[in-house]
């Protein structure tokens, strides 16, 4: 009994995604000038590489079952002390920023996988203190002096800088970013994990049912290090592409916006928040859909103030969709006789 | 003789002074099918997780064949001799497809790393075809029927080489119409040598396929029989210690002059249930009986207002009475005792006292808008009392208790209220025999202080034990009553209920 093809279409999240961001596309090409251009797409999406990379992150730890809200201190600490110790001693290397970033952030998530598993403290708990615990210690002890793009290590600008596929237009010279192949390498290792190799499996399993992953074999304790040491490494990318895009420190950047976006890029991608289940597809265009509201409200002559209040609308509309959707497939296959009323 | 699959001698085990297993022994011979029965707390389920490694014994053996393991035998040495043991929940992934539920175990056991999606197939299809099953291995595993999880969690034992496959009372969450599916399965598995060994406290089921049958009771073994020795009552004797009276109850409502307490006038719901004429009362136990989907349970949900009728009326006391929600069924005097004790019954993680006062909170307000707690512990004591919940103290959480008496716990929670009318749907689902007695004796001693009591069971044995009239309920109507359960036989209600005694239902 296999499902017809344009029926299978149809009852995929996916699917919808990609219609609402055709939609929204054709609504900003005949409303704006400037949308449908080259340089525009190519911009918006070196702009939206960071938040990409750190939806691959939460959704990896949303499909185990657990979650991680500390990824924006993660990235942020990873970018400021990378920033600062290369300030202090000299250094100017992109590849030391990355390799420090990333350091930070494995540690601080292989901690989180520390509280998670050794305390069974819930996942949410664990890392709303941590979130808090690596931003307050980046603030201690590392500092809060902002450093300006005259500071910031030439490496460091001229990777922002850098992309592939140059090609002169009429505005200037324009390329793929290397962020965006950055982030497109970060799908690509999060696709092949998750899909190719028995860790992935194993991280659906113990979002589905972790006493049943352990029962089936499954090293419940070490796929969880995994999954929260990847969000971390994953953050640590993201500080130095964030600081490479923006060309200023500041450790308070990062943690005032990321969440809530990344979070709604995610549960909008149909990413269930009960783990377990979640394509890597769904939470890409999710992405793509928050950062056309991002940019481009203000296109349509929308103030900026608005853009929080439709990206709240665009969370509860999703979840409600992914709702529904759920309950009329429970009800087709009998599992829910009537409403019951509560 | 054939070597023995599985041995076990003597096995002892107890936990904080409670002897949980004491000298039991069980064979197991290859390719037959063993039942181990026993009421709730009986020591089945140590016994097998004995078997499986999850639990040491204190002493005796385990022998797997003809190898001797000592007393204890850890979780991977059970496996790879064989054993596996499938539990209730059947510890499968809902998320993922029926190949990876299949295939995985099997995958992780031979170290793999990468994920092979067409090994993964093939294994879950040749496992299938082992037991000449069918199922589209793509499909997510949420979207199959239980029977059909039952079958992928029977294909994934047979992945792990499986000898004996123990499966822990695999027939309560079925119809029968499943039971003979899984059943045909386990069939062909038998002419292959494998084994199975079915842990159940269901009677009939066991009757129809087991070879052999050892009975447990407060963890001692009573003692093995041939499946072909034992009826219904004699096995019940075994697991009780006792003869179980069954006390059929008469009762008239006429020659009593007993008052009507609820009545239905072509009550109704599009696609659920049409015109109910039903009435109830006082003193009498009326059973209503049906398959799946034949609308009784929607009908009773709709008298709680838990699934507002479209049309038709309810007459309460001879008032026409509206019931917009279960707020206004408990004002009017009716309970409603759900089916899953689970999902709609019981706080699992509060204790029994503060379960079985949750109905009445409201009404133990004192002056000062505290709560009573005088007259809180009065009425939880009483209950427990009254319904012999077996608990050291009613401070202890109801997930503490075993099935019968969690069922009891509900019970006591809808009758703290003291209705008129009580509805109680699935009374014994999933107890065992002497639970299942007791409860109907509560049944009947309530409706002699003059409660009305509706039944609603897909047992028919249940129903003619308890009820003094049934009803059937077949697409929705009912299309039957029996005023003397004393005087029909369970085959005729039996039929009508399957709708094969010749009456058509226009619906």
């Amino acid at each position: 009994m296999k499902t017809s093809f344009p029926k299978a279409l149809l009852a995929r999240h996916e699917t919808y995604l990609a219609l609402i961001i055709i939609l929204f596309s054709i609504v900003l090409a005949n409303a704006t000038t400037g949308f449908l251009t080259a340089g525009n797409l190519l911009s918006v999406m070196r702009g939206g590489a960071g938040l990409g990379i750190l939806s691959l992150a939460f959704f990896v730890a949303l499909v185990s079952g657990g979650i991680d809200i500390s990824f924006p201190a993660i990235a942020i600490s990873g970018q400021y002390i990378a920033i600062r110790a290369m300030l202090a001693f000299g250094i100017n290397s992109i590849w030391a920023a990355f390799g420090i970033s990333i350091a930070i952030g494995i540690a601080y998530g292989l901690f989180n996988a520390f509280l998670i598993t050794k305390f069974k403290i819930p996942s949410m708990i664990a890392t709303l203190a941590t979130f808090n615990l690596y931003h307050g210690a980046l603030l201690e002890f590392v500092g809060t002096e902002a450093v300006n793009v005259g500071r910031i290590p030439t490496s460091i600008t001229e990777f922002g800088r850098m992309a592939i596929f140059r090609f002169e237009t009429e505005q200037g010279p324009l390329g793929l970013s290397i962020f965006v192949v950055v982030w497109g390498a970060a799908i690509a290792a999060t696709w092949f994990i998750m899909r190719r190799t028995m860790l992935g499996r194993g991280i659906y399993a113990i979002g589905g049912d972790a006493e049943g992953a352990k029962r089936a074999g499954f090293r419940v304790t070490r796929i969880r290090y995994f999954v929260y040491g990847y969000v971390g490494f994953l953050s640590g990318i993201m500080g130095i592409i964030h600081v490479s895009l923006i060309r200023f420190a500041q450790p308070n950047n990062i943690v005032d916006t990321a969440l809530l976006r990344v979070i709604a890029a995610v549960i909008l991608g149909g990413t269930a928040i009960t783990g377990g289940r979640g394509t890597i597809t769904g939470t890409t265009l999710g992405v793509i859909i928050i950062i056309l509201l991002d940019r481009h409200l203000i296109m349509l002559g929308i103030p900026s103030a608005w853009t929080e209040f439709f990206i709240g609308i665009v969370i509860v509309v999703g979840v409600i969709a992914t709702h529904l959707r759920m309950k009329i497939s429970r009800v087709r296959r009998g599992e829910l006789v009537v409403d019951r009323a509560h | 003789m054939v070597q023995a699959l599985l041995e076990v001698r003597n096995i002892r085990k107890a936990y904080a002074g409670v002897q949980a297993l004491d000298d039991v022994s069980l064979t197991v011979a290859p390719g037959e099918v063993h039942c181990l029965v026993g009421e709730n707390g009986s020591g089945k389920s140590t016994l097998i997780k004995t078997v499986g490694g999850a639990v040491q014994a204190d002493s005796g053996e385990i022998i797997i064949n003809g190898t001797s393991f000592g007393s204890s035998i850890s979780v991977i040495q059970s496996i790879r001799h064989g054993i596996q043991i499938i539990y209730q929940d059947l510890s499968l992934f809902p998320n993922l497809t029926v190949a990876e539920n299949i295939s995985l175990s099997q995958m992780i056991e031979q170290g793999e790393k990468l994920t092979n999606w067409k090994r993964i197939r093939e294994v879950a299809l040749r496992s299938l075809a082992q037991i000449e099953e069918h199922i589209d291995v793509d499909l997510p595993l949420d979207r199959c029927s239980m029977a059909q999880r039952q079958i992928v969690a029977i294909s994934r034992a047979l992945t792990q080489g499986a000898k004996l496959i123990i499966m822990d009372e695999p027939t309560s969450a079925i119809t029968a119409e499943d039971v003979r599916r899984l059943f045909k399965a386990v069939r062909r598995l038998n002419e292959q040598g494998v084994a199975m060994l079915f842990v159940s406290h269901k009677l009939n089921e066991v009757f129809e396929i087991a070879d052999s049958v050892t009975v447990l009771r407060d963890g001692k073994k009573v003692g093995d029989y041939q499946a072909s020795e034992l009826n219904q009552d004699k096995l019940t004797f075994l697991m009780s210690g006792q003869n179980l009276e069954y006390k059929p109850f008469q009762f008239d409502p006429e020659k009593e002059g007993a008052p009507l307490l609820l009545e239905t006038r072509r009550l109704r719901k599009v696609n659920q249930f049409h015109d109910i004429d039903l009435k109830i009362h006082a003193g009498e136990v009326v059973g209503l009986t049906g398959l799946v989907g034949s609308g009784r349970t929607e009908l009773a949900l709709s008298l709680f207002g838990l699934n507002p009728p479209e049309g038709g009326d309810i007459v309460i006391d001879g008032s026409l009475v509206r019931i917009k929600g279960p707020e206004d069924a408990k004002r009017h005097g009716i309970s409603y005792l759900p089916e899953d004790r689970h999902g709609q019954g019981l706080f699992g993680h509060q204790t029994i006292a503060d379960n079985v006062v949750a109905t009445v909170i409201d009404s133990l307000r004192g002056t000062t808008g505290l709560i009573d707690a005088r007259r809180r512990d009065r009425i939880w004591q009483e209950w427990i009392d009254k319904l012999k919940i077996k608990t050291p103290s009613g401070h202890n959480l109801v997930s503490s208790l075993s099935g019968g008496n969690q069922q009891r716990v509900v019970l006591a929670k809808w009758l703290a209220v003291e209705p008129r009318v009580f509805i109680i749907d699935g009374p014994t689902i999933g107890v065992d025999v002497v639970s299942k007695a007791r409860i109907h004796d509560v049944i009947q001693e309530l409706a002699r202080t003059g409660m009305g009591i509706l039944v609603i069971s897909d047992e028919v044995t249940e129903i003619m034990q308890v009820c003094s009239r049934a009803l059937v309920m077949r697409k929705g109507r009912i299309v039957a009553e029996f005023t003397d359960l004393q005087s029909v036989q369970e085959s005729e209600i039996s039929q009508v209920v399957a709708g094969i005694d010749g009456s058509e239902v226009v619906a």
